[in-house]
C-alpha cells in the first residue's frame, strides 16, 4: 500500500519519470566517507560520495568520458598556455545562491591551499583569471592537454555560503561547517549525517540537469564486515552493496531476486623491485649484491608467474592479464606493446643462470593483506611459483596502514602494488611510478624501488605537453617499450570490480569504482 | 569508607595513566596515520608538513605528556580522520555500547541463573546434560561465528530480525536509546544474545557449582531435616548464599563485556565505541584510539569499585575488618 501511494505521488510529481515510481534506495559500502568537505581528502570513498552532491566544471560519463557539467564548453587559451571554461548559466546551489565564476575562483583558491589534500591537481596551474560572470581562465605553466580531464573531481563550493559559515578552508585541525554540511549544485543534497552510522541524501529538485533516476531518498550505511554486508543485502535491508568478496558471488547468484555486477576496475596489480638497492635485505645466501638490479633476473621473475592458474584458482576467472601499468581502454594504452612475458619456467631458469644465479637465491617479498582483492593469497601463490625456478621469496604480509611506511623506508626486496590512474591516462602512472624519484618536482612519489631511466624522465614532460594525440601516443609507446624492456615492474592483471544488488535495481558500474546515484532506477 | 573510595579513585588515575602510556607506546607500531589521511597524489612534501603540524615528529615522551596534559585539562583532541572532537565522537557511541552490554548481561542472568539452579538440583537429568552440552558448544564457538550464524538464521533465512545497525532509536536528552521502541529491541536482540552467550555459560556454571556446594553444606541438611519446604529451601536459603560470589564475578566480568563488545559490534555493524575503535585502528586515528582505551580503563576501574562496594555491603565480615 505504501509503495502504491509513493508510486502515485511520484507519478504526479514528475511526468518525466516515465511512470517509474519514486523509491527509497538503501546502499552500503565498506568505508564511510570521512568528511563532507570536497577539498579535504583525496580519497575514493569521499570523492565518490560527494560527486552525488557537488559538481565540477566537467564530469565523467558512464563510460568514463569527460562531458560538460558546470562548464558548458572549454578551449585552449590563445597566446598562452591554459584553458578557458565557459560556465553554465542559470545554475543555483542547493541553498538558492546563483553559481558564477566567482565560486569557481573561490573553490580553486580553497582547493589549491596548503590545507587541501587535493592541491596536487593544481600543480600545473600558474594563474586563474575571472573574465566575466560565466567565463574563467586557468593558465598553466606549460601546454596541458589533459588539464580538463584532471579536474573532473574538482568540486565547486558556493563562495557566499563558505564565507557565511566560516568554512573558507578545509578543516585542518578541528572540524568546520563544511565537514558536516553541504551546499553543492549536484543532483542530491544531504538530508542527515551521522558519521560512520548513516547518511541520507534527498534529490535536489532544482538540479539543472534532467534527473534520470527515480530515487526519492537515498540511505547510505557503511558496513565494514563483508559477511554482515552480504547478510544485509540478502535479507533485503539494503538494495545494493559495493564491493562484495569474490567468494560470495555464488551465494548471491544462487538466490532469486539478486544479481552480481561485474566489471573491470582500472587498477593494475604489479610487482615492484628495489632497483636502486645496493644489496638484498632479506636474503640468506646473497648478502652483498642485489640480483634484481639485473633486468634478466627481473624478467626471470616475470616468466616464473603462471597468471592463468592464478586467475583460475584465486580469482574464479575474473581478472584480465595486464601488459603495462594501465588496462586497455585507458587513454595512452600502448597497443604496440600488448604482450606480457609468458609463463615459461625453463626460460626463467635460463635467464637466472645467465645472470649468474643458476642456484637461485632468497629474497624478501612484501605484500599488504587488506588492500587489494586476495592480495595475500596472490603473494603466496606467486612465492611458490617463484620458488619453482629458484627464487625463494620470504613472504611477509601486513595491513596497509603499516605497509606504505615500510615501502617508503625502502624495507623490501620485492613488493606488491596496485595502481589506478587518477586521471585515466597513462601519463599518471608514468608520473608517479616510472619517473625517477624527485621530491622537489613532486615526481616519482610512488616509485618506491627507485626505478630510473633518463629517457623516461625526458619523455614525461613531452607527453604532458603534447597536444597532437598521435604524436603523444608515439611518446607513450616509447616509454612503455622501454619500461617493458627494463622490466621496471611486472604488471599482473586488472582487478575485478564486483558489486551486488537486488534484481529490481538498475545502476551503472563505472570503472573508477565510483557509484553515482543519478544513474539508479528502482523498478 | 570515604577513605576507601578516595584511595580507589587515586589508584584509578594511575591505572588510566598506565593504560595511556602503554597504548601510546604501541601506537607507533599500528602504522602511519599520514599515509591513511592523505590521497595517493599528495606530495611527499605535503605529507611531511602534515606530519609536522600534527606533532608526529616530536619525541615519544613529548607526545605522551601533551596527550595526557590535554586530557587532564578536559581537551580530548580531534580525530585525524573525521576532524570531529574525540570527546563528542566517543560520547555519542557510549549509549549503544552500554545498552548492548547491559541487555547482554540481563539476558545472561535471566537465563543463566535458573539454568544453573536447575542443573544443580537435577545433576543427572537428561535436560541438564543437554543444557551443559549446548552451552559448552556455545562457549567454544568464537563470538563472530555465533553472530554470523544468528544473522543468517534469523535475519536472512527467516527474515524475523534485522541483520545490522540499531534500528529505531529514541533520543532522550543526549542519550540515543534502543530500549523504547519495538524496532530498537528487534535490532538489539541478536547482538545482545551473541555478546551474552559467554557470560550466560559462565553464570550458569558458577551458579551450578556454588549451588551444589551449598546444597551439601550442614545448614541445608539441617533445614532439610527440619522440614523446611523445598521451594523455600532452594530459593531462599541455598540460592541467596550462592549469589554472593556469583555477583562478584559477574560484576567484574561486566567490564570485560563492555571492552570486548568490539567483535559483536563489528559483526552487527552496531554503532558503539568498539566499532569506532576498530575503524580508528584501520585509519591509525591515534587521538580516538588513545581516548577509547583510557575510557575503557576508566570503566574497568569504575566497575571494580562498584563491585568492591557491593561486596562490602553484602558481606558483613568485610565491614568489621574495615572498622578495625
Amino acid at each position: 500500500m505504501k509503495t502504491l501511494k509513493l508510486a502515485l505521488l511520484g507519478g504526479a510529481l514528475s511526468m518525466s519519470a516515465m511512470g517509474a515510481s519514486a523509491e527509497t534506495f538503501r546502499w552500503a559500502s565498506n568505508t564511510d566517507p570521512q568528511t563532507m568537505d570536497p577539498h579535504a581528502v583525496n580519497s575514493a570513498p569521499v570523492l565518490s560520495f560527494l560527486n552525488n552532491v557537488y559538481e565540477g566544471l566537467v564530469r565523467r560519463g558512464q563510460n568514463m568520458s569527460i562531458e560538460p557539467s558546470l562548464a558548458t564548453s572549454w578551449a585552449p587559451l590563445e597566446g598562452e598556455n591554459g584553458w578557458r571554461f565557459t560556465l553554465r548559466e542559470g545554475v543555483t546551489f542547493q541553498d538558492g545562491a546563483a553559481f558564477t565564476s566567482e565560486d569557481v575562483m573561490f573553490s580553486y583558491q580553497r582547493a589549491s591551499n596548503e590545507a587541501a589534500d587535493v592541491r596536487s591537481w593544481f600543480a600545473p596551474v600558474s594563474d586563474v583569471r575571472v573574465v566575466d560572470d560565466f567565463t574563467i581562465d586557468f593558465v598553466t605553466t606549460a601546454p596541458n592537454p589533459l588539464f580538463p580531464d584532471s579536474i573532473a573531481n574538482f568540486m565547486i563550493l558556493d563562495k557566499g555560503w563558505a564565507e557565511a559559515n566560516d568554512a573558507l578552508l578545509p578543516a585542518r585541525d578541528a572540524e568546520n561547517f563544511a565537514t558536516m554540511n553541504v551546499n553543492g549544485t549536484g543532483p542530491f543534497t544531504l538530508a542527515s549525517r551521522d558519521p560512520g552510522v548513516r547518511t541520507t541524501l534527498s534529490p535536489n529538485a532544482n538540479w539543472w540537469d534532467e534527473a534520470s533516476h527515480n530515487v526519492s531518498e537515498a540511505v547510505f550505511t557503511p558496513i565494514g564486515n563483508s559477511a554482515t554486508g552480504l547478510a544485509a543485502l540478502l535479507s533485503g535491508e539494503v538494495d545494493f552493496i559495493q564491493p562484495i568478496p569474490l567468494q560470495d558471488i555464488a551465494q548471491v547468484e544462487g538466490r532469486d531476486g539478486f544479481k552480481v555486477l561485474e566489471g573491470e576496475e582500472t587498477r593494475v596489480i604489479m610487482f615492484g623491485f628495489g632497483h636502486e638497492h645496493e644489496a638484498l635485505l632479506y636474503s640468506s645466501n646473497v648478502q652483498d649484491a642485489n640480483p634484481f638490479a639485473d633486468p634478466r633476473v627481473r624478467l626471470a621473475a616475470a616468466h616464473a608467474l603462471d597468471l592463468a592458474s592464478i586467475d583460475r584458482v584465486l580469482f574464479r576467472g575474473k581478472i584480465e592479464a595486464a601488459s603495462q601499468l594501465v588496462p586497455a581502454g585507458i587513454s595512452g594504452f600502448s597497443e604496440a606493446n600488448q604482450d606480457r612475458p609468458s609463463f615459461d619456467p625453463e626460460r626463467a631458469k635460463a635467464l637466472l643462470a645467465e645472470a649468474g644465479y643458476s642456484d637461485g637465491f632468497s629474497f624478501g617479498l612484501k605484500c599488504p593483506n587488506d588492500r587489494y582483492i586476495n592480495d595475500e593469497a596472490l603473494c603466496r601463490a606467486a612465492a611458490s611459483m617463484f620458488a619453482a625456478v629458484g627464487l625463494n621469496a620470504e613472504l611477509s604480509t601486513g595491513p596497509v596502514r603499516d605497509y606504505w611506511p615500510q615501502l617508503r623506508a625502502d624495507d623490501f626486496d620485492m613488493y606488491l602494488l596496485g595502481w589506478s590512474p587518477g586521471t585515466f591516462d597513462m601519463e599518471h602512472p608514468i608520473r608517479f611510478l616510472l619517473h625517477s624519484q624527485d621530491n622537489d618536482k613532486k615526481l616519482g612519489s610512488w616509485n618506491f624501488g627507485g626505478y630510473s631511466n633518463a629517457r623516461v624522465d625526458e619523455l614525461l614532460p613531452q607527453i604532458q605537453q603534447e597536444i597532437d594525440p598521435s604524436a603523444r601516443q608515439t611518446l607513450v609507446d616509447e616509454v612503455v617499450a622501454i619500461t617493458q624492456e627494463d622490466v621496471a615492474y611486472i604488471p599482473l592483471y586488472t582487478q575485478p570490480l564486483i558489486w551486488a544488488a537486488k534484481d529490481n535495481v538498475e545502476l551503472t558500474q563505472r570503472a573508477d569504482n565510483f557509484f553515482m546515484l543519478r544513474w539508479v532506477t528502482v523498478n | 569508607m570515604v577513605y576507601f573510595i578516595l584511595k580507589r579513585m587515586i589508584q584509578s588515575v594511575f591505572v588510566m595513566l598506565t593504560v595511556a602510556f602503554l597504548a601510546f607506546s604501541l601506537f607507533r607500531f599500528v602504522g602511519d596515520p599520514i599515509t591513511q589521511m592523505t590521497g595517493v597524489e599528495t606530495s611527499v612534501e605535503d605529507q611531511e608538513r602534515l606530519r609536522e603540524e600534527l606533532g608526529l615528529n616530536d619525541p615519544f615522551v613529548y607526545q605522551f605528556t601533551r596527550f595526557t596534559g590535554d586530557m587532564l585539562k578536559g581537551d580530548f583532541g580531534f580525530s585525524y580522520r573525521t576532524r570531529q572532537p574525540v570527546a563528542e565522537m566517543i560520547a555519542s557511541r557510549i549509549p549503544a555500547t552500554l545498552e548492548l552490554g547491559v541487555v547482554a548481561l540481563i539476558i545472561s542472568l535471566l537465563v543463566g541463573i535458573p539454568a544453573g539452579v536447575y542443573t544443580a538440583l537435577k545433576p543427572r537429568g537428561v535436560l541438564t546434560q543437554t543444557i551443559l552440552m549446548t552451552t559448552l558448544v556455545g562457549v567454544s564457538i568464537p563470538t563472530f561465528v555465533i553472530g554470523i550464524m544468528l544473522i543468517f538464521i534469523f535475519g536472512v533465512q527467516l527474515g524475523w530480525l534485522p541483520t545490522f545497525g540499531r534500528g529505531g532509536t529514541v533520543q532522550i536528552g543526549g542519550w540515543e536509546s534502543s530500549l523504547f521502541s519495538f524496532d530498537g529491541w528487534r535490532a538489539l536482540l541478536l547482538p545482545a544474545i551473541t555478546l551474552g552467550v559467554y557470560q550466560l555459560t559462565l553464570t550458569m556454571r558458577l551458579v551450578r557449582a556454588e549451588m551444589m556446594e551449598v546444597m551439601r553444606s550442614d545448614y541445608i541438611r539441617f533445614a532439610m531435616a527440619r522440614g523446611v519446604p523445598t521451594a523455600s529451601l532452594h530459593y531462599r536459603h541455598a540460592l541467596a548464599n550462592t549469589m554472593v560470589p556469583v555477583i562478584t564475578i559477574i560484576g567484574l566480568q561486566f567490564g570485560g563485556v563492555i571492552a570486548f563488545s568490539i567483535v559483536t559490534e563489528s559483526v552487527f555493524q552496531w554503532p558503539g565505541m568498539g566499532l569506532l575503535f576498530l575503524e580508528s585502528i584501520r585509519f591509525v586515528d591515534i587521538p580516538v584510539m588513545g581516548v577509547y582505551l583510557v575510557v575503557i580503563a576508566f570503566f574497568f576501574v569504575l566497575v571494580n569499585l562498584v563491585v568492591d562496594l557491593l561486596y562490602v555491603a553484602i558481606d558483613p565480615r568485610l565491614r568489621i575488618r574495615d572498622v578495625s
